[in-house]
């Protein structure tokens, strides 16, 4: 990767040869919908509340990032969207359809990666088509591609074990297109990475997203990361999971961590938020913690008893 | 090597008893054996009983492994037997083995099948329990499910670990054969063993042991070296 690591200088919108390689990538995103959805897991009786109803709607095309402390039910939310688990109770939509189990039409990049160790770069990606018995030749087509669009066409015949850790999750992204998904879903897909790396990607993933058009359903926990991808940032709250407040990023792109405006979303956001990150913290940890005076906790609605 | 058998043939040399040869007597006995045929007959035969033993237990053990890693009701119910009778040396099967079927090769084969098939089906469970669970999810929303997801990304995934059990099988399949044919008059290795200690030939017994290891390091080579590289490759140092 040679872009710049100055900052989200690197996340250039566009790169001038990207546009005319996604011309067969025409399937567009889809709307998602979750319709009072539940979710509670375990043995009967002692039952416990992963996520208690949430509606939400994103748009055909939009990027909404899920944000929140662990335990929250962001990743719950995107594996029930993926049909990877039923909810309890509610609806969920993609388009007008209900999901009802795992399909191509959802893709998913996961935080690890989870590239085919067995496989080449380019194996990998073909995986997915191969699964759908596309033959061999609009395969190959469709991996050159793909592997141009991330810029990892020279590594197409490596095996992700001689890859690092961001050229992975270039892969796995890469591997999500393939079989030109409607929605994206991401986990957490770049906070197993140094810092530079995720800007970089995070510039990447923009480019792609607004050349592809997919509707992107994004985890993360990183409030600048919010800020910075999404047209929607949806904060969660903890024990039960559930959406705590919804906050549309209304800046031009591409966003700058010095830009004022993104500033003062990025605090604003952090403090609405800070009191969940600390009951998490507080249940994680001992009696003796005390939570740090950050300076972020000093809005009085979240001050419940700190001064006791 | 050179001078490990210096010193074997100057000790035989100072003890000087018909109990202890030196490795003249044994590179002689190793000739006439291969002269005349016997050490190739019975190499032979306890070649094709360890392939065909080896093949019928990697195709019981894998997909037993998988099932009691993937099946609750097979784990719970077929779970304490396997373990239980991994722990039993195969030999032990033996008698049951010639009461049941006589003195015939399905009675020696079910003693090398059983000596392989457990510890394969064992490691097979390890490997595929510690598939990453991502790996599978990731082939599910993909949309792989039932045989396909076991056939084309679990099975894969476990290999390195697959491969481990397949070698500790082979091992066992090896020793339950020898052992089967030391107290069990059919031909092969195991009896021209016994045929030695019968005859007080100390040189063709320790031929036989030399063909033995050669066995061992011939699979080695032949069957794993080339597997092993192969998962070395595509998994990085922590497969190999």
């Amino acid at each position: 990767m040679i872009a710049s690591t100055k900052g989200w200088q690197g996340a250039r919108a566009v790169t001038p040869e990207a546009p005319a390689r996604v011309v067969a990538t025409p399937r567009k995103g889809a709307s998602i919908e979750l319709d009072d959805v539940g979710l509670r897991v375990g043995p009967e009786g002692s039952e416990v509340e992963i996520l208690r109803s949430t509606s939400l709607r994103v748009a055909a095309g939009e990027f909404v990032c899920l944000l929140g402390p662990s335990g929250s039910g962001k990743s719950t939310i995107l594996n029930l969207v993926a049909g990877l688990a039923p909810p309890t109770s509610g609806r969920v939509l993609e388009g007008e359809r209900p999901v009802s189990g795992p399909g191509p039409d959802r893709a998913v990049v996961f935080q690890d990666a989870a590239l085919f160790p067995w496989l080449r770069l380019r194996d990998n990606i073909e995986f997915p088509l191969k699964l759908q018995g596309v033959e061999r030749a609009v395969r190959a087509a469709r991996s050159e591609e793909l592997l141009r669009l991330v810029h990892l066409w020279r590594f197409r015949g490596c095996y992700p074990h001689e890859l690092s850790g961001g050229m992975r999750q270039r892969g796995a992204i890469a591997r999500a297109l393939a079989a030109d998904p409607c929605v994206l879903l991401m986990d957490e897909p770049f906070a197993a990475l140094d810092s530079q790396t995720r800007e970089i990607l995070q510039g990447e993933l923009e480019r792609i997203w607004s050349a592809t058009g997919k509707t992107v359903l994004f985890v993360t926990h990183n409030v600048w990361e919010a800020v910075r991808l999404a047209d929607r940032v949806v904060l969660m709250a903890t024990r039960p999971g559930r959406i705590l407040h919804e906050q549309t990023i209304d800046l031009p792109r591409p966003r700058a961590a010095t830009d004022e405006n993104v500033g003062v979303l990025v605090a604003g956001i952090a403090r609405r938020i800070a009191h969940e990150v600390e009951k998490v913290a507080r249940e994680e940890a001992d009696d003796a913690w005390v939570a740090p005076r950050t300076g972020r906790g000093d809005d009085p609605r979240w001050d419940m008893g700190g001064g006791i | 090597m050179t001078i490990l058998a210096g010193i074997w043939a100057v000790a035989s040399e100072l003890v000087r008893s018909p109990l202890a040869p030196g490795p003249a007597d044994v590179a002689r006995a190793l000739l006439t054996g291969i002269r005349d045929g016997t050490l190739v007959r019975a190499l032979l035969t306890s070649v094709v009983r360890l392939v065909i033993g080896y093949g019928v237990a990697l195709t019981l053990g894998v997909p037993l492994g998988t099932a009691l890693a993937r099946s609750r009701l097979v784990k719970q119910t077929i779970g304490p037997v396997v373990l239980g009778l991994s722990s039993v040396p195969s030999i032990c099967w033996l008698p049951l083995a010639i009461l049941w079927f006589g003195l015939s090769e399905i009675a020696i084969q079910l003693v090398v099948v059983l000596g392989a098939a457990l510890p394969i089906a064992v490691a097979t469970e390890n490997a595929v329990k510690h598939v990453p669970p991502s790996i599978e999810r990731a082939a599910r929303t993909m949309g792989a499910h039932g045989p396909r997801l076991m056939l084309a990304v679990t099975l894969p995934a476990a290999l390195p670990g697959i491969l481990g059990g397949a070698k500790i099988g082979w091992t066992f399949a090896l020793r339950s054969l020898m052992a089967g044919e030391l107290l069990f008059v059919s031909g092969g290795l195991g009896q021209l063993l016994e045929t030695g200690r019968d005859l007080g030939d100390t040189a063709l017994v320790l031929a036989v042991v030399v063909v033995i290891v050669a066995v061992g390091r011939a699979s080695e080579l032949l069957l794993f070296a080339r597997a092993d590289r192969a998962i070395a490759r595509r998994w990085g140092v922590e497969g190999a």
